[in-house]
Order: C-alpha cells, then sequence, then structure tokens
C-alpha cells in the first residue's frame, strides 16, 4: 500500500517519509531528509544532452557573440546538479564532458573533469535557499561558467597545452558566463518549473 | 397599319437593304438571344462542374502532390546549382594534390574555446595526425586528433596554430599564427618591404607544401625597437562557411 502513494517515499533504510515530514523538516534542521524528491526524469535529461550537443556542435561559431557561445551543456549540467545533488551532479557533469571531448576531440580529459566539477558545485547548491530562487541562480550560472572554464584551463594546461591567447580566453570565458546567466534567467522567467519546487515547500 | 408594314418591307426588298422593321427587331433581339445563350452556357458549365467534380477534387489532390514533388526537385537542382562551383573547386584542388583525402565538415569545437572543425574522415580512410588541411581557397588548417571515423583540424586562425609562412612577392619568411580570428605572420624581416595586399604562402614544412596560399596582408605593423616586424594576415579561407575540404598527406 506504501510503494503505491505518491506522497510516501522510501529512502535507503526502507523508512517512510511523507510530505508532511519533508514540509515539518526545512533545510538546516537535524533532521533533513536524505535524498531529493524532484529529480528530472533520466531520459529527459538524456534527450536534452544529446539535443545541447547538436545544437553546440553544429552551431558554435554561428552562436558566438565576442568569440564566446553560450554553453547549452554548462546549462543542463547546473540544472541537472540543482535539482538532484552532489554525486548526481558529478556524475551527470562527467557523462556531459566525455561527450564534449569525444566530440571536441584535443582536449583530453578536460571538459570531462570541469564540466564534472561544474556539476558537483551546483549539486552543492541543491536544497539550499540559493537554489530556490532567481536572484542567487542566475549569478551562480554565471560563477559556475568561470569556474569551469577555470578548471578547463587549467586541466589542458596540465595535460600539456595550455591554452594559447590567455587574454583572448578571459575575455570569452567572461562573455561566455554572462550570456549563461543571461539564457538561464530568461529560460526561469518562461518555465518557471524549471527550477523545480522550492526547498521550503516539498 | 398592316399596309404600312407591308409598304416598308417591300422598299426595303427592292432595295436589297434591311428594312428598318428588321434593324429594330434584330438590334433589340440580339440582347435577348444573348441573356438567353449566355444563361445557357453558364447552367452547362454548372452542370459540367458539379459532374465533375469527383474529378475535380482528385485531379487538384494529383497536382498538388505533383507541384510538391517538383518543388523538391526544384530545390535540389538549385542546391546542386550552389554547389556545383565548389565542387569543380575542390576537384581541381584534388587534381593537384595527388593522394589527397576530401573530407566534409560536420562540427565545430562545441565551446568555441578552440578554433577547430570535425571532419568525416579518419585514420580510416588514411588521415593521420599532423596532416594538412587545405580547400579551394586555400589553407584551412592541419590534424590534431583523428579517430577511426573522424578528425579534428586545428585551423590556421587558431592562436595555437603556426604555420612556416613566405610573401609570395619578395621571399621572406615568417611565421603564420593565429589570432583567433585572423592569422599574424610573425618573425619578418624588418628589411622586408612589405605591401599591404602581399600574398602569403606556406613554406615547406611538417603538414604543408610550399606555395599553398593563406592570405593576403592587410596591416603591418613595426613594433618600436623590435628585430621583427609583423603582419596581420586576412586568411583566404572563409571559415565561417567551410564545407568540403581535402586532407593532405604529409
Amino acid at each position: 500500500m506504501i510503494a503505491r502513494d505518491r506522497n510516501v517515499k522510501l529512502d535507503s533504510d526502507g523508512v517512510a517519509r511523507t510530505r508532511a515530514f519533508w514540509l515539518a523538516n526545512k533545510p538546516g534542521e537535524s533532521a533533513a531528509p536524505a535524498f531529493t524528491p524532484d529529480a528530472p526524469l533520466w531520459w529527459i535529461v538524456a534527450l536534452a544532452l544529446v539535443v545541447a550537443l547538436l545544437v553546440q556542435v553544429s552551431y558554435a561559431p554561428m552562436l558566438a557573440i565576442r568569440g564566446a557561445t553560450v554553453s547549452f551543456v554548462t546549462l543542463l549540467v547546473a540544472w541537472y546538479g540543482v535539482r538532484t545533488d552532489v554525486a548526481r551532479g558529478l556524475a551527470f557533469g562527467m557523462i556531459a564532458g566525455a561527450c564534449l571531448d569525444a566530440i571536441g576531440g584535443g582536449t583530453g580529459a578536460a571538459w570531462t573533469l570541469s564540466t564534472g566539477l561544474a556539476g558537483a558545485l551546483a549539486g552543492r547548491l541543491a536544497r539550499t535557499w540559493l537554489a530556490d530562487t532567481k536572484l542567487a541562480l542566475v549569478p551562480g550560472v554565471g560563477v559556475l561558467t568561470l569556474v569551469r572554464y577555470a578548471a578547463f584551463a587549467i586541466v589542458i594546461a596540465a595535460q600539456g597545452h595550455p591554452l594559447a591567447l590567455p587574454s583572448v580566453h578571459i575575455h570569452a570565458a567572461l562573455v561566455q558566463s554572462a550570456l549563461d546567466a543571461g539564457v538561464a534567467y530568461l529560460a526561469l522567467l518562461l518555465v518557471p518549473a524549471l527550477g523545480g519546487v522550492p526547498a521550503y515547500r516539498r | 397599319m398592316a399596309a404600312l408594314v407591308a409598304l416598308v418591307q417591300i422598299d426595303a426588298a427592292k432595295s436589297g437593304k434591311p428594312s428598318i422593321i428588321a434593324i429594330a427587331v434584330t438590334s433589340t433581339a440580339v440582347f435577348a438571344q444573348s441573356a438567353v445563350a449566355q444563361t445557357g452556357n453558364v447552367a452547362r458549365g454548372i452542370g459540367q462542374t458539379l459532374g465533375d467534380a469527383p474529378h475535380l477534387i482528385d485531379d487538384n489532390a494529383r497536382l498538388r502532390a505533383r507541384t510538391i514533388v517538383l518543388q523538391r526537385e526544384n530545390d535540389r537542382m538549385r542546391e546542386s546549382l550552389a554547389q556545383a562551383p565548389e565542387l569543380r573547386a575542390i576537384a581541381a584542388a584534388s587534381a593537384n594534390e595527388p593522394g589527397s583525402i576530401e573530407a566534409m565538415t560536420i562540427g565545430f569545437d562545441p565551446e568555441n574555446v578552440s578554433r577547430t572543425i570535425v571532419i568525416d574522415r579518419g585514420t580510416t580512410a588514411g588521415v593521420k595526425r599532423d596532416d594538412g588541411v587545405i580547400n579551394a581557397e586555400g589553407v584551412v588548417g592541419r590534424v590534431i586528433d583523428a579517430t577511426p571515423a573522424t578528425s579534428t583540424v586545428l585551423l590556421v586562425s587558431d592562436g595555437a596554430s603556426k604555420v612556416p609562412a613566405v610573401v609570395q612577392r619578395g621571399r621572406w619568411w615568417g611565421i603564420a599564427t593565429g589570432t583567433n580570428g585572423r592569422v599574424r605572420m610573425q618573425y619578418v624581416s624588418q628589411d622586408a618591404k612589405l605591401k599591404i595586399g602581399d600574398v602569403v604562402v606556406t613554406g615547406a614544412g611538417r603538414s604543408f607544401r610550399a606555395g599553398l596560399k593563406i592570405g593576403t596582408i592587410a596591416k603591418i605593423v613595426h613594433p618600436e625597437g623590435a628585430l621583427y616586424q609583423n603582419a596581420l594576415v586576412e586568411p583566404a579561407v572563409a571559415f565561417g562557411r567551410i564545407s568540403r575540404v581535402l586532407v593532405v598527406p604529409h
């Protein structure tokens, strides 16, 4: 009977946690829930990743503004991370990054590691007040983009191929972070459901 | 009255001309006859249309389908026509480069961090790392990564690209380095008399044979107190619309 009730979920210990339990245990309290209830469906995430990669690979130069493009993959990883947790954000970020490395070529594991890091950082925001407001999410995406770009530059330098013309890349990273934040804002404005159910009302 | 009519008619018959009565009657009758005839034609037309309606629907559907087929055929022919000059040019370039491998661009660097393209030929087709890539316009770049099915090409406009270059007119040497957009020819001797519009070609190197066009000089820079001068080169290749390329094995 319990499994059929949509308001009652079982955690890894098999303990039933009801919606009332969620309402009673707000973030920061000692009995914080052990799992995130509104992770996007895996096939939606997979489909979105395929679309994001195709758009990015096929139209990157056409979408470039001052040498930088919107990183749909970063936006997707940030979205998934914020809706899940650190572990799943890291895993999805690494998968998305590995796809970028495979498709782009010549970058070794730089995107794998940097995008994984971005996913983990986004996952760290999950179920905190930061994940509940556009005011924090939008600049958060910008910061995440910068961190990812910096991590990419570090990893690629460690692999023996430092980025040429660093000042050009710093400029591109700043433009990309602004673009990503702008697109995140528009997305949250047009489709508020992307932000998930705020933690306080879960 | 009857006698008057008879007189008019007889008189007209004698003179061989139509009588006034005949003229008046025929002139009036023509309108009525026309109206009746037209009504009849319209009625026949409506009847025919009603009778043909099922066929007309079929004909219309068939003609619409035919129009779509012809439109598609037209689009294909327009596309073939648009591709023809590029195909001719690439075929000519291929004839000049024996052993070259023709390839198509299938992607770009996803994050635009580097100026690279992905082509649809890999190690299976004989592409190797450091092979030169050209098209009909000039030098495109060199292969930096080759998988069995695809290869990644670093464009000459990328900041990490360095190609030995020669100014065609005076044979002055330099290194063509990308600026993430254009190409800068560096380390040109100060005594070289460079001019705007001079053609820059490849020098013999690891990836390219000598003489392939890189671009034309758009700006000359003489840094104060430097041993060398630089020149900004407008690439011969329009990197935004590369579709067919040739991989030239080194």
